[in-house]
């Protein structure tokens, strides 16, 4: 088979051992940059690509060293995630939500692990996704146009109804406060600057890691301020042992589906790993989700987005390989990287450069397998960070925040915007509003609406765009079901 | 007064202010039938709608406490002069006197918190700089 | 590490007394206005790693990532607080004459910096897919005129931005009322292609660099090119100029410096990118990149600008887009 061969040579690349070094380096250090809280995996892209042209590397050895700082992010992200709360980019996001109750309950260790090898099945099967049907799938992404992103916003809205907990008024609240942020910065539609209040650096809107390390970290470390100063909340007794076979057995099917949600979600351009775990986690609940323990500590709700993100950066390079277009913030970064070394991406580059193509796709593969073996043996390690006593935990938490968000713009004003985001946090978890349908709503907002327009832009006004395709059809049915699902299932179980 | 009710009653305030600040919004062009208000104003009126239902349900009527308010503001109070000394102070400095602030507020002598910040934000400064290749701020006062 | 730069430069100014107040490069700082990966990036990235590389600098060019405002916040901070500072480099091109004409950068203008050079051009183009009706540019316009609404250009800016600016230009030039244009606008000229694609819109007004691609593959079909001669790369797509349409679209990539460099500073940085911009070495990084060649240096260059932010203003208050 065609396709295999090309693989072969792939892994030749791939193999050699500068590019196995490099592929390690970048896995390493992605790791180290996605567990530190406000550099997410763009900026840690970002930041490596003047080292990379500065080595002089050929361009399959530098997008191998970037690939591997891609995935090690997404890896990393997870670890702050579930030891702090504080999700480390926004595929992360999700995690806190099942991932923090468990290390709260001491069961970091399994946490860690099963996310660890939740990503390293999802971007796994996601690579053998792109290596066998990237051609194909390129054509299943192009069929989205505005409408049909904007029925899939809405779907991914309605799935997040099965978040609201107790007072579903406040989760929806808690999303139109993402929504409202989301408005903010110049509109597109009409090159209008929104709720800037005379402040350019908001004309390109709120930065979602901004948002996402305020809202999470600094409302965290109010939170703590305020259980240490009751006494409360010693340091927490800390669990390493890995996760058992049975448990991951138990989360198998959720990291198979996750994979596959998040996969075909991350080959939409723009649709990125949030959506994608967001979703995944979503549909999990709605369908294992027996007694309610999503959202105490469920490892299905930490495998699920797991698998989800990392498929979806699996997927995000279908359009960025097939296409030249990024289908995520970190393969624009790449895409950008790659022209610097001269490879112009797009449908030729299969057959223009295909020991860069195939050479990254065999990295992809031994990535995944390097982060899994560098990560299970490091759980331990990891997990140890929550027996530092609080008193440095929390100032660590706070100054890596800090350093995070201002090493990326050299920004006073977003330290002072990420701050007054932290007490609204703060004073959202005290007063019931969860905090995820807020981020959720955030990365959501900007999608919908700009599709909605240019859906309408395009029609010239007609609504009837939004129904048109056959595959906004079937998002919008999906959207109708998942949201009247909880009362579906109701119905069905009284009447067996 | 209920806590949810007062929540609503500020949401409700949220709601108008947004509304009316979306209302104001005037574009030349439009590339689209909706414009840059019909989002915004859909969200306002959302909002709306939801604030009242809490001031009409409101839930149980706890008010949270916020025991801690005092350092809490001490620690808002240093996160904005820190945004501010950065620069001047440098990054090791100010972040060290801001660890050694927050461990003191936690509960920390000012010797072991300075110590460990110190210590951390040297590590974090060595790093970034030399590790990474991101540059931090050195401070005013360093020679050069 | 700024101050360090100007101790330097300093004591090396003194130093080189002989020079006859000759300047020299410190250690050199480009600032992109945008985040990594983007057009400033590059500019700022490739031209400074060959400032380095060709040792016309002695230590390697630092880039600076300041987005914002689409280029305000950087312009902002560098009148503000870099004025004098001989050894900064700001990356530019059309995007921030644009916005400087449009008023978007609050209340600054074109006046408040020292324009230093620009180093290549990319083109506007007009694409349709390959198995669309029109095979000339004759064809879209016919049909445009007929029916606007019936074809939405799609294009990578904001609505005002320079996919934007391209179209009405060419609807103006082709004696269409601008307004009645339908132009949609998408995140970046990747994801208006991949509408393009799709079918959901049927032009893109992209830049020639990002559609040459797709045009080799086959998919795309270039109407025309908004330059005034042919490019080198596109040797059989006419100029729209040459088929009767006045509209020129060159996406120069260039630099700014702060307000207040000295001159013989100023000068020498004219000099030094006139030797890159000349050197082999940038001519394999500009065709790798799509950019035809275009060198404007000082004083030429900033009449360059002056005029083209004038000319941006009247379109843009002509197509009502400001006051």
């Amino acid at each position: 088979m065609d396709v295999l061969t090309q693989l072969a040579h792939g892994f030749a690349v791939a193999l050699t051992p500068l590019n196995l070094a490099l592929a390690f380096a970048g896995a390493f250090l992605g790791t180290l940059i996605g567990a530190l809280p406000g550099i997410g995996p763009v900026n840690g892209v970002a930041i490596l690509i003047p080292i990379a042209y500065a080595l002089k590397l050929p361009p399959e050895s530098a997008l191998i060293l970037l690939a591997g700082v891609y995935y090690g992010a997404e890896y990393g992200g997870r670890i702050s995630s579930i030891l702090l709360n504080v999700p480390g980019d926004a595929g992360a996001v999700i995690t806190t939500l099942d991932g923090y109750p468990m290390a709260q309950k001491g069961k970091a260790g399994e946490a860690l692990a099963l996310s660890a090898l939740s990503s390293f099945i999802g971007g796994t099967l996601s690579v053998v996704g792109l290596t066998l049907f990237a051609p194909l799938l390129a054509q299943w992404a192009i069929r989205f146009g505005p409408a049909e992103y904007f029925a899939l916003m809405v779907f991914a809205f309605t799935t997040l109804a099965s978040l609201a907990g107790r007072s579903p008024v406040k989760a929806l609240a808690s999303s139109v406060f993402g929504l409202m942020l989301a408005t903010v910065g110049l509109d597109p539609g009409s090159g209008v600057p929104r709720f800037t209040f005379g402040q350019l650096k908001l004309y390109d809107g709120v930065d979602f890691l901004i948002v996402a390390i305020g809202l999470f970290a600094i409302s965290e470390v109010l939170v703590l301020m305020e259980q240490t100063f009751l006494g409360r909340g010693g340091a927490i007794r800390v669990e390493t042992t890995l996760v058992s076979l049975k448990t991951f057995l138990a989360s198998l099917w959720s990291i198979l589906r996750g994979a596959a949600i998040g996969f075909f979600i991350g080959v939409l351009p723009g649709a990125g790993a949030s959506i994608a775990s967001a979703i995944a986690y979503t549909t999990e609940k709605r369908l294992v989700d027996r007694e309610g323990t999503f959202g105490q500590g469920d490892p299905r709700g930490v495998a699920a987005p797991e698998a989800a993100n990392n498929a979806a950066a699996g997927g995000a390079m279908v359009p960025m390989l097939t296409l030249g277009v990024p289908g995520s913030g970190t393969t624009a970064v790449l895409l950008g990287a790659l022209m610097m070394f001269n490879v112009t991406p797009g449908p030729l580059i299969f057959q223009n450069r295909p020991e860069v193509v195939w050479g990254l796709i065999a990295s992809m593969y031994i990535g995944n397998l390097m982060l899994l073996v560098l990560n299970l043996p490091l759980v331990g390690v990891f997990a140890r960070i929550l027996a530092i006593p609080r008193w440095f935990l929390v100032p660590a938490i706070a100054t890596l925040s800090f350093v995070g968000v201002y090493a990326v713009n050299n920004s006073a004003f977003d330290l002072l915007f990420m701050t007054g985001i932290g007490v609204w946090g703060y004073l959202m978890r005290k007063f019931g509003f969860p905090l995820a349908p807020m981020i959720l709503g955030l990365v959501l907002g900007r999608l919908m609406e700009v599709n909605l327009r240019r859906a309408l832009a395009i029609s010239g006004g007609d609504w009837g765009i939004l129904f048109s395709s056959p595959i906004a059809k079937v998002l919008w049915i999906l959207a109708l079901l998942s949201l009247f699902f909880p009362w579906l299932v109701g119905r069905l179980a009284k009447a067996r | 007064m209920n806590p949810d009710r007062a929540v609503g009653i500020l949401l409700f305030l949220l709601a108008v202010g947004y509304g009316l600040e979306a209302l104001g919004l005037e574009a030349e062009y439009l590339a689209d039938p909706l414009g840059p208000k019909a989002f915004p104003l859909l969200l306002a009126a959302v909002l709306l709608g939801l604030s009242l239902l809490m001031v009409a349900f409101p839930g149980p009527g706890a008010w949270p406490g916020f025991p801690a308010w005092a350092r809490q503001g001490v620690a808002l109070l240093s996160f904005v002069v820190y945004a501010y000394a950065l620069v001047p102070l440098g990054f090791v400095l100010a972040s060290s006197l801001e660890v050694g602030l927050l461990a003191r507020l936690l509960g920390a002598g000012w010797a072991k918190g300075l110590a460990a910040g110190f210590a951390f934000a040297l590590a974090l400064y060595l790093t970034f700089v030399f590790g990474l290749g991101i540059p931090l701020p050195l401070g005013a006062w360093w020679p050069g | 590490m700024r101050k360090l730069g100007r101790l330097a430069v300093a004591a090396l100014a003194l130093g080189l007394f002989s020079g006859a107040g000759a300047f020299s490069p410190g250690n050199v700082e480009c600032i992109a206005p945008a985040n990594p990966g983007g057009g400033w990036d590059f500019t700022c990235r490739s031209v400074g790693k060959l400032l380095y590389d060709l040792k016309l600098v002695p230590r390697p060019v630092k880039v600076t990532n300041m987005p914002g405002g689409g280029g305000g916040v950087a312009f902002a901070h560098v009148v503000a607080k870099r004025k004098g500072d001989a050894n900064l480099l700001v990356a530019a091109s059309p995007a921030t004459t644009l916005r400087l004409a449009q008023g978007k950068y609050g209340n600054f203008t074109a006046d408040d910096v020292r324009w230093l050079a620009a180093l290549g051009a990319d083109f506007g183009v007009i694409a349709v897919r390959t198995d669309a009706p029109w095979k000339t540019l004759d064809d879209l316009i016919a049909d445009l005129k007929k029916d606007p609404a019936k074809i939405a250009f799609g294009g990578g800016s904001a609505v005002g931005g320079q996919d934007h600016m391209k179209v009405l230009l060419l609807a103006k030039a082709a004696g269409i009322d601008p307004l009645k244009v339908k132009y949609v606008p998408f995140s970046g000229g990747g994801e208006a292609l991949t509408s393009l694609l799709g079918g959901f819109v049927q032009v893109f007004p992209g830049d020639a660099s990002e559609t040459i691609e797709q045009m080799k593959a086959g998919k795309v079909r270039i109407l025309a090119v908004l330059s005034e001669k042919r490019l080198a790369a596109l040797p059989d797509v006419p100029t729209a100029k040459e088929l009767g349409y006045d509209a020129i679209w060159a996406v120069w990539r260039g630099f700014y410096m702060p307000p207040g460099v000295p001159d013989d500073a100023y000068d020498w940085w004219v000099g030094t990118m006139r030797k890159v911009a000349d050197s082999p070495q940038w001519a394999k990084i500009r065709e790798g990149r799509g950019l035809a060649p275009f060198f404007k240096g000082g004083s030429e260059f900033e009449a360059f600008i002056k005029q083209q932010v004038k000319d941006f203003r009247e379109l843009s208050r002509s197509l009502g887009l400001i006051k």
